[in-house]
């Protein structure tokens, strides 16, 4: 059984380098002079000069990518352009943020996607069959910054139900132990905390996940009507076992795998789409630094999120993967 | 130490999640919230210059002197100040009756250190170049030093009140380290920072034991909210009291909302064209036909609802660089007359570069297909092109700019030499005006120290650059701010939005 998981994860690596060494060529491409960005717009050029040198830009392209990779391996992603912080440290207050709420969208997605292919498949080759696809056709058509627009404006606005800015209400301070608000909420003992934490995450995370879930509700229906043409699915009946028992206990444990797999990939990108939707939201995770990295030029920031992201993806498309060899037996042959 | 078990995390998250679906209590009357469009780059005030956060770091630190709401320079921290004739010293008398947020008092000491030891020691801060001909700081006594220069210089006490300087605690800062102040910063200032997430919010708290005026509300929340519809929606509502910084449009439809009111304010930030003296404008006759077939007024009133002041000079209505009586009309006949004397038409129009920003001041890439437009009219055709705000200085530096560049320049202060002598400047990466005829009167006019013959210099400078199409001036921008009626707050005429100011 170890052995295919063993095969992907080795793969984890060069991955890695490659995706380390297009990043890095990359930036390296782009018009922007970093040792100017960092200094101040009256500096003069000597003193940009300077700063070049003291970023080593000046050595040759592949001995400043050894130097960044050696660096890094070491945990040393480098110092802020400018924010002129050590990157490492930017990564870690933000990152926890962005898992949060990728996870909470990723258990939206999950949700609606699971729920919605159970319908669709019950709806199949019924009146409602036109009506339920053209509701997930419009909801993968709509991208999540509009959703995240869409949200604010009902909820927020017309409805004023939910807050749509930052992860606490004002009057509230936000207490910090491993950085996951709604589980230092309660690792403190403030159920109020989590309370408005979780208020705060509700919209950021359906405006993420909602757009992921019509593809999981489709492969789930397809899936199961792949899994209903099986021959212990007819057994099932004429054992006389009830539609719906057949349907959660029979058919669903089989259908679901490809949708696993599909949430582990989607995860990858629910993680990068959570960019905008930090904006809008004013929620202080990696997405929305890397958009001001952006703006500013901030090449060690862009780098080091770049890379954080590739990692987070390989990460749960392992877990995803050892989840699904752990459940379908005819993997692990 | 509080140990959890499961059935009692579980019980607290079911607990959480019903009080989850109940509205927030709304924050008390001694506190105001502001939604702000952008966060500061860290909490070490002397490091960067943002025009932007000096507001933030104000509520926290204090700077030397400082600017009435008129901007008027006034004395803060420093009580009184005398610059020499020849500009090569400044005497400074300090208070003696401040103190950090630690409670340890602020002395001379911590003024050299600030401005003068931090930047020997090698530390990386932006105040090393504004401060750049400072030689030493003498202190005379704990309430006394003295600033020595190596050339004239006659607006550090403008710079005193500027952009990155703040005082900061020697002692404090030499005992946590760089990275300990900045997670845990104190200064001079009516707010202690209580809490801090990065591109989150800011948390202040009164400092009770403030040397000044006691601000009236007790706690400031910032929450840091970059996208311009999320502002609109957070103040419509009523999840934040006052904000800043939203379209123009909104701005007036909010205004009409019951409980709200929006605010266009003409602040000290100039709206040009930027220009280079070589390709397409190497011909004066083709420069001075674009800035005559501007409308700004037509501008102005398409893009901030007439609110924006047109302007003839670099420099802001009231400040000491402006000459009421210089005006530079727009007269599309007689842009027309230049360029067929320069050989160009509508049928043969004379063709250059344009650069402009997207979304760095409100309506920047819209004013400029505005322009563009006005300019296919007499007889200017311009490419344009979108591009960073950060990369302008260095394209500039690499002399990669298009003949022109609409550009917005905030001086807080005023001070002509930072209008014109900023912009006009050939060494310095803001202009891409190189001709050394202008050129070396601007450097000229920066060692000039008797006060009087230093303002009459830049409005000479500045007249003559937009009589030679070295300058376009277009508008002073308008700072779009939306707020609670009865929220009152101080304004100022460069924009600073503080704490300290407001009350209910």
């Amino acid at each position: 059984m170890l052995l295919p998981f063993a095969r992907r994860l080795a793969a984890v690596g060069p991955i890695l380098l490659v995706v380390s060494l297009l990043l890095f060529a990359a930036l390296r491409l782009l018009p922007v002079d970093p040792a100017a960005m960092s200094m101040p717009p009256t500096a003069t050029k000597v003193e940009i000069e300077a700063a070049r040198q003291a970023m080593g830009l000046d050595r040759p392209v592949v001995e400043q990518y050894a130097i960044w990779l050696g660096q890094t391996l070491h945990g040393d992603f480098g110092t802020s352009i400018h924010m002129r912080r050590p990157v490492g440290g930017l990564l870690l207050e933000t990152l926890p943020a962005t898992i949060e709420l990728s996870v909470a969208a990723m258990i939206v997605a999950g949700m609606l996607g699971i729920g919605g292919g159970l319908a669709l498949f019950a709806l199949r080759n019924r009146r409602g069959e036109a009506v339920a696809e053209l509701t997930t056709t419009l909801m993968m058509s709509i991208p999540e910054f509009l959703w995240a627009l869409l949200f604010i404006f009902l909820f927020g606005v017309l409805l004023s139900a939910l807050p749509f800015t930052g992860r606490l209400d004002p009057g509230m301070t936000r207490p910090v132990v491993t950085g996951f608000l709604l589980l230092d909420a309660l690792l403190v003992g403030r159920p109020d905390i989590y309370a408005s934490a979780l208020r705060h995450l509700l919209l950021p995370a359906a405006a993420l996940g909602i757009a992921f879930a019509p593809p999981v509700m489709r492969v789930l229906r397809t899936s199961l009507v792949d899994v209903y043409q099986e021959d212990y699915i007819r057994q099932a009946r004429l054992r006389g076992v009830g539609e719906l028992r057949i349907l959660l206990l029979h058919a669903l444990k089989n259908a679901i795998l490809p949708t696993l797999t599909l949430m582990g990939v989607q995860f990858g990108f629910l993680f990068g789409g959570s960019l905008l939707v930090e904006v809008i939201y004013a929620y202080p995770g990696m997405g929305n630094l890397m958009v001001d990295a952006v703006r500013n030029a901030d090449l060690p920031i862009i780098q080091a999120v770049g890379l954080t992201y590739c990692v987070v993806v390989l990460a749960i498309t392992s877990a995803v993967d050892a989840l699904v060899l752990l459940l379908n037996p005819r993997l692990r042959a | 130490m509080v140990k959890l078990s499961r059935r009692v995390f579980a019980q607290g998250a079911s607990l959480a999640s019903l009080l989850a679906s109940l509205p927030a209590v709304a924050a008390g009357k001694d506190s105001v919230t502001i939604g702000w469009p952008s966060d500061v780059t860290g909490w070490d005030p002397n490091q960067r210059f943002t025009p932007d956060a000096q507001a933030l770091y104000k509520m926290v630190f204090d700077q030397p002197l400082d600017q009435s709401p008129s901007l008027k320079l006034i004395p803060n921290l420093v009580k009184a100040w005398e610059l020499a004739p020849d500009g090569m010293s400044l005497a400074l008398e300090f208070r003696d009756d401040v103190r950090f947020h630690d409670g340890s008092k602020m002395t001379s000491a911590d003024f050299r250190w600030t401005f003068y030891e931090r930047v020997k020691s090698g530390q990386k801060l932006d105040i090393a170049n504004s401060f750049r001909k400072l030689k030493d700081i003498e202190i005379v006594s704990p309430t006394k030093a003295v600033m020595r220069f190596d050339s004239p210089a006659p607006t550090v006490p403008v710079w005193l009140a500027f952009l990155g300087s703040f005082i900061v605690p020697k002692d404090y800062m030499e005992k946590v380290g760089l990275e300990g102040f900045a997670a845990k910063p104190i200064g001079t200032g009516p707010y202690k920072l209580v809490e801090y997430q990065m591109n989150g919010r800011i948390v202040l708290e009164r400092n009770d034991d403030y040397w000044g005026p006691k601000p009236k509300l007790k706690r400031v929340v910032i929450e840091i909210i970059k996208d311009p519809s999320a502002r609109v929606a957070a103040i419509q509502s009523g999840s934040i009291d006052l904000t800043v910084g939203v379209p123009v449009r909104e701005a007036e439809r909010l205004g009409k909302v019951a409980g709200l009111k929006g605010e266009l304010n003409p602040i000290q930030r100039v709206i040009l064209l930027q220009v280079r003296n070589d390709q397409g404008f190497a011909d004066q006759n083709v420069r001075l036909a674009a800035h005559h077939a501007i409308d700004k007024v037509a501008l102005s009133r398409a893009f901030y609802g007439g609110a924006a002041v047109p302007l003839s000079l670099p420099a802001t209505p009231g400040t000491p660089g402006y000459v009421d009586s210089f005006k530079f009309a727009y007269d599309p006949a007689m842009a027309i007359k230049l360029l067929a004397a320069s050989g160009f038409s509508p049928a043969k129009p004379a063709k250059i570069g344009m650069a402009c920003t997207n979304g760095q001041f409100p309506n920047d890439y819209d004013m400029a297909r505005a322009i563009v437009a006005m300019w296919k009219k007499v007889g200017i055709e311009a490419e344009l092109e979108v591009i960073e705000y950060a990369k302008y200085f260095e394209l500039n530096r690499g002399n990669k700019l298009p003949e022109t560049t609409l550009y917005s320049f905030d001086n807080a202060t005023g001070d002509p030499e930072i209008y014109a002598g900023y912009l006009l400047n050939p060494k310095l990466p803001f202009s891409p005006w190189k001709d050394p005829v202008l050129g070396e009167k601007v450097i000229a006019q920066f060692n000039v120290a008797d006060e009087a013959k230093r303002i009459a210099g830049w409005r000479a400078i500045g007249q003559e650059a937009v009589s030679t199409g070295a300058c376009m001036p277009l508008l002073q921008s308008v700072q779009t701010l939306v707020r609670k009626t009865d929220l009152a707050y101080t304004k100022y005429g460069n924009g600073w939005v503080m704490g300290q100011t407001m009350n209910w």
